[in-house]
């Protein structure tokens, strides 16, 4: 797996948390906008757990494999469940939960990309 | 909007208190998944760290889901949870810091969450002053 996958997923997150701090700053709702754009992180996540995956699966080694699976399988799960949270009370408050959960998709990226190339 | 169902006081999941949860739910996550790793596969190598470790993941889920429910059971819980964080974070982090050789780099707690950029320390703080604010 090239690094530029997560570098990628990084960047999407990143810009997806800045979108809604934005939104809750500037007190408007979440919309359908923002939707489309966790959607779009949300499928950079999973092409990179499937890609990493799979290059654990032919030989990448890291240090700890059991931690970088736990990783790989929890990221997953941060944007779908930030969604849930942020859309069963719409307010104001709704894009800065889409941003905790965009920021901690982009920290554990950067750990992955630590583990990924044996830093960590 | 919220009916108050918690004795006229502010639910602890509404308004600014969204975010919290949100915050809550992450350390969860990230505790929770730490431990397990550890219990699964290195149990022997530190037991009393690693049981710690699962410690916080209990705290941390706990007070997600206290803070994100109503009602005064939930409340309580969520003072208990919280206190328990913060007596947690500052006992584990001040050891790990004194008798480093017995702490090894192993919970969210240790070096006062340093590992996590400090937002365990700083997050006990945030949660009671909420539940106070919410309380009036």
């Amino acid at each position: 797996m090239h690094a530029a996958v997560l570098w990628t997923v990084v960047g999407l997150s990143l810009g997806l948390a800045l979108v809604g701090l934005a939104l809750s700053l500037l007190d408007r709702r979440a919309d359908r906008l923002l939707l489309g754009g966790v959607a779009v992180v949300e499928v950079a996540v999973v092409v990179q757990s499937v890609v990493a995956g799979i290059g654990l699966a032919t030989g990448h080694r890291v240090l700890s494999a059991p931690t970088f699976v736990g990783y790989l399988a929890g990221i997953v799960l941060v944007l779908p469940f930030a969604v849930a949270w942020a859309w069963a009370d719409r307010s104001r408050w709704s894009g800065g939960v889409v941003a905790i959960g965009a920021l901690s998709v982009a920290v554990m990226t950067a750990r992955l990309l630590m583990m990924w190339q044996g830093r960590a | 909007m919220d009916q108050p169902a918690d004795g006229g006081r502010v639910p602890t999941a509404s308004g600014a208190g969204r975010l919290l949860v949100a915050v809550y739910g992450v350390f969860a996550l990230a505790a929770t998944s730490r431990a397990g790793v550890q219990l699964a596969t290195r149990f022997h190598e530190a037991p009393v760290a690693y049981l710690l470790s699962a410690v916080s993941a209990v705290v941390y889920v706990v007070a997600t889901v206290a803070l994100a429910r109503r009602g005064p059971g939930a409340r309580r819980l969520a003072w208990a949870a919280v206190t328990t964080e913060l007596v947690g974070v500052l006992v584990v982090g001040t050891l790990s810091v004194v008798a480093a050789g017995d702490f090894p780099r192993a919970t969210v707690w240790s070096g006062y969450g340093e590992g996590y950029g400090f937002v365990p320390l700083v997050l006990p703080f945030v949660g009671l002053w909420w539940l106070r604010r919410t309380a009036r």
